[in-house]
């Protein structure tokens, strides 16, 4: 199969997917309709034992004291897998979702990241995602931090980033280095053209493994049952991400 | 009041009454940020009886407010018996005894959505959210829904909707 059989928000979810792992917790949060669709695609193939979470769903929402009983139930440590975004990611893992410029006079103002700066600490891992892949988005350095790809030993924290998945390439988090390395690059995607659109420099070659394709079957899982219950979130989202069945 | 993460964050910096603080019982580093304690909260109830309880949306955090608020002025769906709001099965509970007053606004939550009895008005959004680029095309959007209306029912009129 090629590019051509497949749409971006497809390719990304059957890849986020491959993070999940069976009779472990996986929960997706606002604005997250590629993980949302992800966390299904999994749970209807090879992680069947445990219902994802999945924010402002009514079918895939085990709550009933608001937002506060979903927080509470992360910071207890109940989350295994979490999904996480930024207005900004830079190479160290740092996410912003504060402001664009200072945040005392900002060029763009972000919706705000006190929910990430708890959810990127408390899951086991947490995979940040961002379909549009760009250097203003993928930066050296974010202009606010909100939400720290590491943090030093003494400071509470149970979990954090494992990938970067986009819609060019994978980064996994080397807590070592405290940086992103390459994991993988699209097919379809050459490593110039990752590298002119990345602005830190991601050592792509042509000896970077290539992501794995989706399967068949996973394409055909995302277009019969994942769309439809996707598209009870996000009907939007639903009616141009995916494919005719 | 303590809550996990931020530490390490800007947080420290942009927000000062954000403390860092040694946990007491662990002996790491944790964040306490000060309690959300409003002099008023408006909140819009699925229900509310004449006792002055009210029936809140499970998915947010209203019930929660209501008690932390010295007063609270709640708008309702529909004012039913004590009995009744007992036996309406959806919704967090919130007792009367936090309430202040409760005002009958069927419709009150347009443009988002109340439960069971109407949608979240997308194309009304969408014009908001077009309208909000910009104070020369926002003061038309004000002009024409907030001060433009003579009252909750002509607003009503207006954006089509019957609650």
């Amino acid at each position: 199969m090629t590019a051509a059989d497949w749409t971006t928000e497809e390719f990304m979810a059957a890849v986020m997917a491959r993070e999940v792992r069976d009779g472990e917790q996986t929960a997706v949060g606002t604005i997250s309709p590629i993980p949302a669709s992800a966390a299904l695609l999994a749970y209807f193939t090879h992680a069947p034992r445990v219902k994802p979470i999945i924010i402002n769903s009514e079918d895939w929402w085990p709550f009933r004291g608001g937002s506060k009983e979903f927080y509470d139930f992360a910071q207890k440590g109940r989350l295994d897998l979490f999904f996480l975004s930024g207005g900004q990611i830079d190479c160290h893992g740092n996410l912003n979702t504060i402001a664009i410029g200072s945040p005392e006079a900002p060029r763009l103002r972000l919706p705000g990241g006190a929910g990430s700066a708890m959810l990127y600490y408390t899951p086991k891992r947490i995979v940040v995602f961002r379909a549009d892949h760009s250097p203003a988005i993928f930066t050296e350095r974010v202009d606010v931090v909100n939400a720290p790809g590491s943090t030093p030993p003494a400071v509470v924290r149970p979990g954090g980033p494992r990938k970067v998945i986009t819609s060019l390439c994978v980064f996994r988090f080397d807590p070592d280095a405290k940086a992103l390395r390459l994991e993988s690059i699209h097919p379809g995607v050459s490593p110039e053209d990752l590298q002119s659109r990345t602005g830190f420099p991601v050592e792509a070659s042509s000896a970077t493994p290539i992501t794995p394709a989706p399967t068949p079957e996973q394409l055909g899982i995302l277009r019969g049952r994942v769309r439809p219950e996707v598209a009870k979130v996000y009907p939007v989202f639903a009616r141009s991400a995916f494919r005719a069945a | 009041m303590p809550v996990l993460g931020h530490v390490g964050s800007d947080y420290e910096r942009l927000r000062p009454d954000f403390k860092v603080i040694k946990d007491p019982y662990s002996g790491r580093d944790i964040m306490v940020v000060p309690p959300i304690a409003p002099e008023v909260s408006i909140i819009h109830a699925i229900a509310a009886d004449e006792e002055g309880n009210l029936l809140l949306e499970e998915k947010e955090d209203d019930f929660l407010l209501a008690p932390a608020s010295r007063v609270v002025l709640a708008s309702a769906e529909r004012i039913v018996s004590a009995d009744e709001i007992r036996r309406m099965p959806y919704g967090l509970r919130v007792q009367g005894i936090h309430v202040t007053a409760v005002v009958h606004l069927p419709g009150g939550a347009h443009p988002t959505a109340a439960h069971d009895r109407y949608p979240l008005d997308e194309p009304h959004l969408r014009e908001y959210i077009e309208a909000a680029h910009a104070d020369s095309t926002f003061k038309p959007y004000l002009d024409r829904y907030v001060f433009g209306p003579k009252d909750h029912a002509a607003y009503l009129e207006l954006v089509k909707l019957r609650p």
